[in-house]
This record gives C-alpha cells, structure tokens and sequence, in this order.
C-alpha cells in the first residue's frame, strides 16, 4: 500500500489477535484497560457493537476480530481494551479495541509492504500501513484510520423483524 | 411683490432658484472658509425652507429629496462633522439635482439622485467630529403610562399626533396601542376628526419633564394622564394592572377569575372590558415583562464556568444514584435518610443549575428584526416578520448555536420562498410577504418553526435537481416527505438564480447537520403556492433528563420520563392474541406496538410477565413491550459517537449507578416506526 | 375693526400663501422677511396674532418670540410658530420663550384659517 514516509522508526503497541500480531501506532494509543462488561447496541454493525464506561464517558467498543474474519473466541485473563483516540470525520473520537494480548510498546524499522504474509481470506490490504520487524518477526502495522472510516462507509444492517426498510437516498 | 392672483407655485419656483444660487454660492465660499459658521447656517437655511415650502406647493420630490440632504448638512451645523473638501463637492451635487426637480421635474433621475445621497451619507459618516456633541443627562430607567386623548378638532387645527407619538418614541423605548372604540362608523365619520386616542407604555431614562414637554403646545385641549408605573414584585398580572388602570370594577375581576380560561378572553365575554382597553392593558404587560427581563440584577459569567457547574452536576447525579442504590439494599436508617435528603438536593441543584442556562428564544427571534428587514431590502421584496413565542426558553448554548441555520432558513424564505411583490399581487396575495417565526414546548422539547406564504416548494424542480445531482435515480419512486428530504444533501440547490445571498445552497446539509447535532430534527412542509414551513424540534435540555429504566433481555434502557404516559402489565393470554397483530388493546384504545425483546433480538429467556410501557410523542403513541419496568433514573444525557450516532432509535447513552451503559431510547423514532410497521403490516393483509 | 396678523417668514412664497389665505378669511395681514423686520413692524404697529417661522437669517424665530413678549403691550398676544418636524428639539425652547402654539409644515390653507379664528375669534 503506502510506504511510510520518512522511513524512520515506528513507536508501537505490540497487540495479538487469534495468534498473529499486529501493531498499532503508539501515537494513537491512550491507555489500556482489563476488561469491562459491556453494553451491546442492537442493530450495529458488528465490527462496533458494543459500549463501555471508561471513567464516566461512554466509549464504543470495537472488535477486529470481526473485521478480520477471524472466530470468535471467549475473553481469557489476558484480554485487554486498548483505548485509542481518532479522527472520524473531523471529531475527535475514543474508541476502545479488544486485544488477546498486548505485549509491549516498541519501536519498528519499517519495511514496505511488498510481501503482504498470507494470514487470511477477508483482510484487506486498505487496513495495513506497512509491514515493520520486531526481531525475526514480521508485524504488520494496522492503518486505524482506514479501518474506521470504511466502517462508516458501510450501511448499519438492520435486522428488522419485520422487513423491508425504508428506502435510504 | 406680484399680483394677487398669480400661481403660488411660479412664485415658489422663483424663490428657488435664488435659494439655490444662495446655497450655491455658500457651498463654494465655505469650500474655502471651511470654519465659516455664518456660511453653514445660510446654506442649512437655504436647504430648509426649500424643504418646508416645497412641501407646502406640492414641489414633493424637492422636499423629500432636500429633506435628506438637510438632515446630512445637520450634521455640519451641529458641528458632528467637518465640511470636508468631499461633502462640499457632494451637496453641489445635490443643489445641481434640486435644480433639475424644480426646473424639469420629469427629466430628474431617481437613480441618480438616490446615488447623490448615498455619497453623501458616506461624506456625512467618514468625516471625524470636529466638536464633541453634548450626551443627555441619563437618570436611572422609568416605565411610564401615558393616556392621551386629544381634542375632536385637534387635526383640524393642525396639530399631528404621529408626530407626537414619533417624539415619545424617541425618548425610549415605547409600547403604543391605538384606542379606536370611539370612530365612529363610516357613515358618520368626519375624516378630519380625531377619535382615536392612544395609550403609550414608555421606559425611558429621560425626567418626566421631557414627556410633558412633547405635549406643550395641545396640553389645553386634551386629555393627558402620566403616570409612572412601578412594577413591583415584577411581571404584573393582567387583572391587576386593568384594576390599577380603572378599566375594570373587582367584581367583575373576581368572576372572572374563577374560571378556567385566560382573563382576557373571559372579561372580553362578559363584557367587562372592551378590546381596546384589554389590548392596551395587554400591551403594558408585555412592556413591563421585558423590562424586568431586561432591568433585573444580573452577573455575567463566563460560559466555561457554566458548563463546568453542569459537568459536575452531572457526576453528582450519577453518584448520587449510586448511593441510592447502596442505601436501598441497606438497613440503616439514618443511611436511608440521608440518602434521600441528597437525592432531593441534588434534583434541585440540578434544576436550579438546567435554569441558569435556559434563556427565552425572545433574544434570538429579536436579531431577526433587522436581518429580516436588511434582506428585504436587499432583495427587492416587502417583508411582514411576525414573531410568536418569544418567551419560550431554550438552553443557552442550543440558542447559540440556532443562530447561523435559522438565518440561513429565513434568507431561504426570503430569497426563494416569496415572489416579488408583483408576482405576488398578480397571485391574488398582498404584496407583502409574510413570514412567521414561532417557538413553544411541546412536551419534553421545543417546536421551532419558520414559515413563509411564499410559492412553495418546487416538487418537479427538486426533482429534476435531484436526478441530475445524481443524487435520485430517474426511474426510483418517492414519497412526497422523502421527496422533500433530499433538499438535505450536500449540493443541492434549485436556485436558478444563484443570488450572493443564499449562496448555492451548500446551507441546507450543514443545517440539517447542526440541528441534529443539537439532538434536533429538521422538517419541510409546503404547500404550492401557499408557502413553505420548516419545523426545528429540539430537546429540552442537553443534558439531564428524568428517565425510565426499564430491561430488554439483558439490556437496559431509559426512556424520557416525559414521554412515557403509563405502563400496563401485558397478560399472557392478550400476549398470545396479539401475535401477528399489529396493536393491543389498552382499555379499549388501539395503540401499536413494538417487542423490544424482537427488535433489540434479545437471547435470553423472557420474562414470564411482559410489561408495556406506552410511549407518546406529538398526538401519536406506541406501546413497547419490555421484560421489566425497573424504576425512574436520572439520566445524565452522553452522546453516542459516530459510530453509533446514525442508529435512529437511540438518542443517546448513561451510565447506572452500577457503573454499566444504558442506551437511551429516542421515543419520536420508535412511535414512527412503530407506524411503518403497522401500515406495513395492514398493506400484507 | 378686522384683526391684523404679523406674518414673519424669509420664504416670500409662504408669505404671499399666507397672506392671501388669511385676507381671504377678512383678516389685514403685514409681512416681514426675518426676525429683525418682524420685531420693527410690531413695534410700529399693533398686531393682534403673530405668525413666525423659525429658521430666518439676521434674526431667528426664537429669538424674536422673546424679544416680542418684552415689548410694551404683546405680553398677551398670540403668537403662533411655523415648524417642520425636524423642529421638535426647538419647540421647547419656543414654549420657554413664550410661543403660544404651534403649526407643523406642511399645512393646509383651511388649517391656517382654523386656527386663526380659534386664537382669534372671527
């Protein structure tokens, strides 16, 4: 996709999901937080369909998981809520991520995305930024951007019992 | 002089001309003796019997057109401005025109002359003060009532009470009501009698000797009474103040009174008041009202400070049912008592807190005067702007922010929505167009609407706007209201002419846009023809509400208490009759319904006994069918993010006093869809 | 004896207006051209109703309403002032100098009459 310009290195928080891990850029990053019950919003779309209290604001929660294509697995002791800051639309949005883990804030030689690693059938190369190395490994660097705005983009499937939605210009 | 019987108006016309070569003359000797005060006061003289002759010999044009440049060389005279090298030139200008009115009335240029004033407006305003103007002596502000009935004969002999009541005007602010109960009918009428009388509420800072003063010289053949009115405590009723006026006997107060209906009306019935007197009594109220708005002790405070109380009120109402929810569990008394002393403490800080920032729309409406009036004017059009309302309160910052979209709706309604004034005429309408702007509570929010007798909306424009904008597709079939909608979307205009006003339109998204940023809805309606009425409501408050609690499956979910009108428990068997219904029976009422437990696709199991919580927004209502009523709860509003906010049917999220997130229900889409469904329904048979 | 009326204008047109509205109506009228000229012919004549303007060079309407009320014998006569609306701010101090009334320009001939015979009797 698009080669990280500069070329310098990048600070992230080292996540994982289902077994492979991701990064995302630490600049986004607020704070992160054990997990908290949350409260589900009927009619939303999947990806972000539920809600948390974050020291008295009400904060969206978001499930990559979903975006992914990967199953749906139960939280365990390490599962944690990455709370990031973002710009939707030109407001400053708090959305929180469900992570299997987070291992460590970490600074990445970056590399061009050429050789995207075979990980699964639904990613999208919009979502990644590039592709960095921590040690051996290959850590893709998610673009948090790119993924909440295509969200917008896509229509709320509302599951109307009964049928037939208005029609939407 | 010339013979008895030769025309007044050759003899003015004469006189005019040497006025004029007089006017001349000092205009250009003061050009180089600009200090000359004799010179001011020739050419000032010159200019203001030219005015008050004319006017007298039917020279109309002159003295309307001299009477401007007058008032512009007044300016000099009482030495406010400087006669500048560019004034001077300017009233050259002006006598050069003055001569053409006199000399050949139909070859003068309106245009022109208009332009000459114009200049010398501009000459009259940039030019620095040379002496500082002396500043009236400002005694604290009065509220006088003044009844003035003049003589039968009083126009006859030449007295013009328009002038007077203009005078009255001029010391302040003044509320004037004509008394028209003794013109008599037309039959009977002398037109050059005075019937009417007047009565005028006035506040002014000015003694009570320059209001006597404007009546000097028909002081002895009328009927004046001045009275200073003292409204105290504030906010006079309207029975008292007819009482203090000797327009009503108590009885006929008292009797009134122990009936339902406005005063007014009711001593109008029984003929205890005539209309007249009650107008003018209404007026005085109305006056002394916004005097005590304007005229109370008052503090400013920073606008941070009040959000900043309102944030921390807010925390202290979650708290609070938090603590409320421990002392319920709890056995110790004093706990409880406590508990329930901070919970109406802290309902009355709230209230107290919403009240500081709630401010009559009267403030907002009262800037659309002079919008209203320059817009016209620009526009070529004759605007008649009624207001209604004005005392409906909103919160502040929902004022604030009302501001620039209501501006734009009103240029919209100006520019678009009225036809010129001979379009109008040519339609059978008056030539004034009219436009109302009205705000009142309807239930838990505020209806605010614009509405103009224009031509209305264009279906077939919009419609062939929205095609080529590609924002309809040619063959796609839309409802009327749907239709109306896509005035919304970015980029969309139906103006053919695009006029530097209303611009291209780009206004109606970013309304729409601010309003529902305000938790508001935006509306059109418009009849062809008739006109056009944009409905804004908007909630009550932005921040705090008193809820509902109620659960759905495992969720919970407020509803405004104020839009909840009972809640009735749904027996199993009327649950069984009502599968595949689309409403339920409530006492005989059928009211549709909606299973939350279907439309939030609840898993868990049901609770045995369904409630109904019948909601109501406007005159429709909807019963929605929850798993438990758990009790009231105030809400403190939070917004959802964009990524919740387009779900329709929640307004907003709170956090319970246990710490968990609570959706917020919007009622209006809910009773909407609740409709669909059962037009839905009825339309499958 | 028909009633004499001062008329004290620097508008010859209005002079000639009024003079012929009011011989018109059996009234003797005599004119003057400014402040200066109207003070001289009352004091050479009695006059039973002065009519002034208020804008008049050498000497303003105003002014020659106070000289007036200090000359012998007109303490008590009528004396009527011609004014524009722009006037208002001035009618004060006419009243302070002694004005008796007041008519706003323009008028109409009928209403000059009007009020002649009420001040004055026929």
């Amino acid at each position: 996709m698009v080669s990280r310009n500069g070329g310098g290195p990048l600070e992230v928080l080292t996540v994982s999901l289902d077994g492979h891990m991701f990064a995302i850029e630490a600049v986004h990053v607020r704070e992160i937080l054990d997990l908290v019950p949350a409260t589900e919003v009927p009619n939303s779309n999947p990806f972000v369909n539920s809600l948390i209290n974050v020291r008295g604001k009400v904060v969206p929660l978001a499930d990559l998981r979903h975006k992914f294509g990967m199953p749906q697995r139960p939280s365990t002791i390490d599962t944690r809520i990455v709370v990031i800051e973002i710009d939707l639309d030109g407001h400053q949005t708090t959305v929180g991520l469900l992570a299997d883990k987070v291992y460590e804030v970490a600074e990445l030689a970056a590399a061009v995305l050429e050789d995207t690693p075979k990980i699964g059938m639904t990613w999208r190369k919009e979502f990644f930024r590039c592709v960095g190395k921590r040690g051996d490994d290959f850590v893709v660097v998610l673009d948090i951007a790119s993924i909440f705005t295509t969200t917008r983009r896509e229509k709320s499937d509302f599951a109307f019992a009964v049928g037939g939605a208005r029609s939407v210009a | 002089m010339s013979a008895n019987s030769a025309d007044p108006r050759d003899i003015f016309r004469q006189e005019a001309q040497d006025l004029l070569a007089q006017l001349e003359a000092a205009l250009l000797d003061l050009d180089r003796r600009p200090d000359d005060g004799a010179l001011i006061d020739t050419a000032f003289r010159a200019l203001h019997t030219i005015k008050g002759s004319g006017a007298m010999f039917g020279f109309e044009a002159v003295a309307g057109f001299t009477h401007h440049v007058e008032t512009a060389f007044d300016q000099v005279r009482q030495g406010k401005v400087a006669p500048s090298r560019e004034l001077i030139g300017v009233a050259l200008q002006a006598q050069d025109y003055m001569r053409q009115l006199i000399e050949g009335p139909e070859r003068a240029d309106p245009a022109a002359g208009e332009a000459i004033l114009g200049l010398l407006r501009t000459a009259v305003d940039i030019a620095p003060s040379v002496k500082p103007s002396g500043t009236p002596p400002v005694s604290p502000a009065a509220t006088w009532r003044i009844r003035m009935r003049l003589a039968r004969d009083a126009m006859v002999l030449g007295t013009n009470p328009l002038l007077l009541l203009d005078e009255l005007r001029s010391l302040g602010t003044a509320t004037i009501v004509a008394l028209t109960e003794d013109v008599p009918r037309l039959q009977e009428l002398d037109p050059t009698a005075c019937y009417v009388g007047w009565d005028v509420v006035l506040s002014t800072s000015r003694p009570r000797t320059e209001i006597e003063d404007v009546f000097i010289f028909v002081r002895d053949d009328m009927t004046l009474q001045i009275d200073q009115i003292v409204d105290e405590p504030p906010g006079r009723r309207l029975g008292e103040i007819l009482s203090d006026r000797g327009d009503v006997a108590p009885e006929a107060l008292k009797a009134a009174l122990a009936r339902q209906q406005p005063l007014g009306k009711l001593l109008l019935q029984a003929g205890a008041v005539s209309p007249d007197k009650l107008s003018a009594a209404l007026a005085e109220q109305q006056h002394l009202r916004r005097d005590s708005a304007a005229i109370k002790p008052s503090v400013r405070v920073p606008a941070e400070r009040l959000d900043e109380l309102m944030d921390r009120v807010g925390e202290l109402v979650i708290t609070q049912s938090r603590l409320r929810q421990i002392a319920m569990t709890s056995t110790d008394v004093q706990v409880k008592g406590v508990a329930e002393e901070i919970e109406r403490l802290a309902l009355e800080l709230r209230d107290t807190t919403m009240g500081i920032r709630m401010v009559p729309i009267g403030s907002l409406f009262g800037r659309f005067r002079r919008v209203v009036h320059d817009l016209s004017r620009d526009l070529g059009k004759h605007v008649e702007l009624t207001m209604e309302g004005e005392e409906t309160e909103l919160d502040k910052t929902v004022i604030e922010q009302l501001n620039d979209p209501l501006v734009h709706v009103v240029r919209n309604a100006i520019d678009h929505g009225l036809e010129d004034p001979d379009e109008r005429v040519a339609a059978g309408k008056s030539q004034s167009g009219r436009i109302l702007l009205s705000a009142r509570h309807a239930g838990m929010e505020v209806l605010i609407t614009v509405s103009d007798d224009g031509r209305g909306l264009n279906r077939e424009r919009i419609r062939a706007r929205a095609e080529e904008r590609g924002l309809l597709a040619a063959d796609a079939v839309v409802g009327d209201s749907e239709l109306l909608q896509v005035i919304f979307q970015p980029g969309f205009s139906t103006a053919t002419q695009v006029t530097s006003l209303s611009g291209r339109g780009v206004g109606m998204d970013v309304v729409k846009r601010t309003i529902e940023g305000l938790r508001g809805t935006i509306d059109l309606g418009s009849v062809p023809n008739q006109g056009t009425k944009v409905t804004l409501r908007l909630p009550l408050t932005l921040a705090i509400i008193d809820g509902l609690l109620v659960r759905v499956g495992s969720g919970r979910y407020v509803l405004p208490l104020g839009t909840v009108e009972e809640c009735v428990e749904l027996s199993a068997a009327e649950d069984a009759r009502s599968r595949g219904r689309s409403f339920l029976s409530i006492r005989g009422d059928l009211v549709p319904f909606l299973r939350l437990r279907e439309l939030f696709a609840a898993k868990t199991p049901p609770d045995p006994f369904q409630k109904i919580v019948i909601v109501s927004s406007g005159d429709l209502k909807v019963g929605l069918v929850v798993d438990q009523v758990i009790g009231e709860h105030q809400t403190v509003i939070k917004s959802l993010s964009k990524l919740h906010a387009d779900i329709e049917m929640f307004s907003g999220a709170t956090i319970l006093g246990d710490g968990a997130v609570a959706l917020i229900l919007d009622v209006l889409h809910l009773v909407e869809f609740g409709q669909m469904k059962e037009e839905h329904l009825k339309a499958a048979g | 004896m028909a009633k004499t009326i001062l008329t004290v204008d620097d508008s010859p047109s209005m002079r000639q207006m009024i003079r012929l509205t009011l011989t018109d109506a059996g009234y003797q009228v005599v004119e003057a051209g400014d402040g200066a000229q109207g003070l001289a012919a009352a004091r050479q004549q009695a006059v039973d109703m002065i009519l002034t303007d208020l804008n008049m060079p050498v000497m303003d309407g105003v002014s020659l309403i106070r000289e007036l009320r200090q000359l012998g014998g007109y303490a008590g006569v009528p004396i009527i002032m011609l004014t524009t609306e722009s006037d208002a701010d001035r009618k004060s101090a006419a009243k302070a100098a002694g004005a008796t009334g007041w008519i706003t320009k323009p008028f109409q001939p009928e209403q000059l009459v009007s009020v002649t015979k009420k001040v004055l009797g026929s």
